[in-house]
């Protein structure tokens, strides 16, 4: 075993606010240049570009995971992780059934688009990613977790989109596998991660978080997630 | 005012609490962010709101709000319903918009 850098925040050109810049291929090598040993790709209620950014991943040496940031009905922002293709297609679906299809204009929201490995757009899509879905935050944990997926809030220490602005405090009912933190918040109930939340490539891993695995994979993060065999969470960056 | 009497001016449902009914109304906040009714609503508002979330009747609880109204035909799930019959804070609805009922609410305790 030994420690591991992972980001497991980062969005892709098919988030309507993520930079052009942020193609598949462009988010894979600015992760390695940052020392990065494994990502997730969380873009807003969509899972369309993971496998793209697996496969290349899967060449250059760095783990990706498949995940999406998903907003709840009470506008809450979680990243949900899923452990492999089989699951994220199953929330892929899930996630269009409870897609409320908000009308969408890329020329104010910006464009969202699902590529292929060469960069040649394969879609467009044509309603607002972004909005919030017609199910609450604890179904979107309960979908998470019947997909053998992490469910985690995103960014609670913000004032907007988090568990906390929204709702004002994390329901002691709610099973969350960790919680991210933006700030230096880390004395919680619940693990903390930090992640960078990445919409433009200089952004990537500026947020990562440090884990004692015996290999970056889905398997040991939600091992070290539970502080499990010896897999735990090393540290966050301040 | 009685909640029981603002219930019947702006013909509102109530969906529970009903030992609250008597409490009185001492003014409204209107707010879809429970981190801001958490910090500034006063003791004895009413609380238009469109969130659903149980977490909005503790919060009602821990500022001693008169009740709950939530706006826009929205529908309170179990849990929120279950809360507001333990706090006895009463958890209204009206299908009218956020906008319509919280110039109503307004006008009458103005």
């Amino acid at each position: 075993m030994r420690p591991y850098r992972a980001d497991l925040h980062i969005h892709s050109i098919l988030s309507p606010c993520a930079a052009l810049e942020m193609a598949p291929a462009a988010i894979i090598s600015n992760a390695k240049k940052r020392g990065l040993d494994m990502i997730a790709l969380s873009d807003h209620n969509s899972t369309l570009n993971c496998e793209v950014t697996v496969a290349l991943g899967r060449e250059a040496g760095i783990s990706v995971l498949r995940a999406a940031e998903v907003t709840s009905a009470e506008e809450v922002h979680s990243l949900v992780i899923l452990p492999d293709e089989n699951a994220m297609l199953g929330f892929q679906k899930w996630l269009e059934r409870h897609s409320t299809h908000a009308p969408h204009d890329p020329e104010i929201f910006g464009y969202q688009l699902v590529v292929d490995v060469h960069e040649n757009i394969v879609a467009e899509i044509d309603h607002f990613l972004t909005a919030a879905l017609d199910a609450s935050l604890e179904e979107v944990g309960a979908a998470a977790h019947s997909l053998g997926g992490l469910f985690i809030p995103a960014h609670i220490d913000r004032q907007s989109f988090s568990i906390t602005s929204q709702l004002g405090f994390i329901p002691e009912e709610l099973f969350v596998d960790a919680v991210e933190v933006v700030g230096g918040m880390t004395d919680l109930l619940y693990p903390v991660v930090r992640n960078s939340d990445a919409h433009m490539p200089e952004h990537i891993g500026r947020r990562f978080t440090t884990y004692m695995l015996e290999n970056p994979s889905f398997e040991e993060l939600a091992l070290a997630l539970r502080g499990e065999k010896g897999r735990h969470i090393i540290s966050v960056t301040p | 005012m009685k909640v029981t009497e603002m219930v019947e001016r702006l013909s509102l449902t109530v969906f529970a609490g009903h030992d609250g009914l008597g409490r009185i109304v001492e003014g409204g906040y209107t707010s879809d962010l429970l981190s801001d009714v958490m910090g500034h609503a006063d003791a004895g508002s009413v609380w238009v709101t469109l969130q659903t979330h149980r977490n909005v009747m503790a919060i009602a609880s821990l500022r001693d709000l008169a009740a709950v109204i939530i706006s826009s035909g929205e529908k309170p799930g179990n849990e929120t319903i279950e809360q507001s019959n333990e706090d006895g804070i009463p958890l209204l609805g009206t299908t009218l918009s956020t906008y319509e009922i919280t110039g109503k609410l307004y006008s009458i305790t103005g």
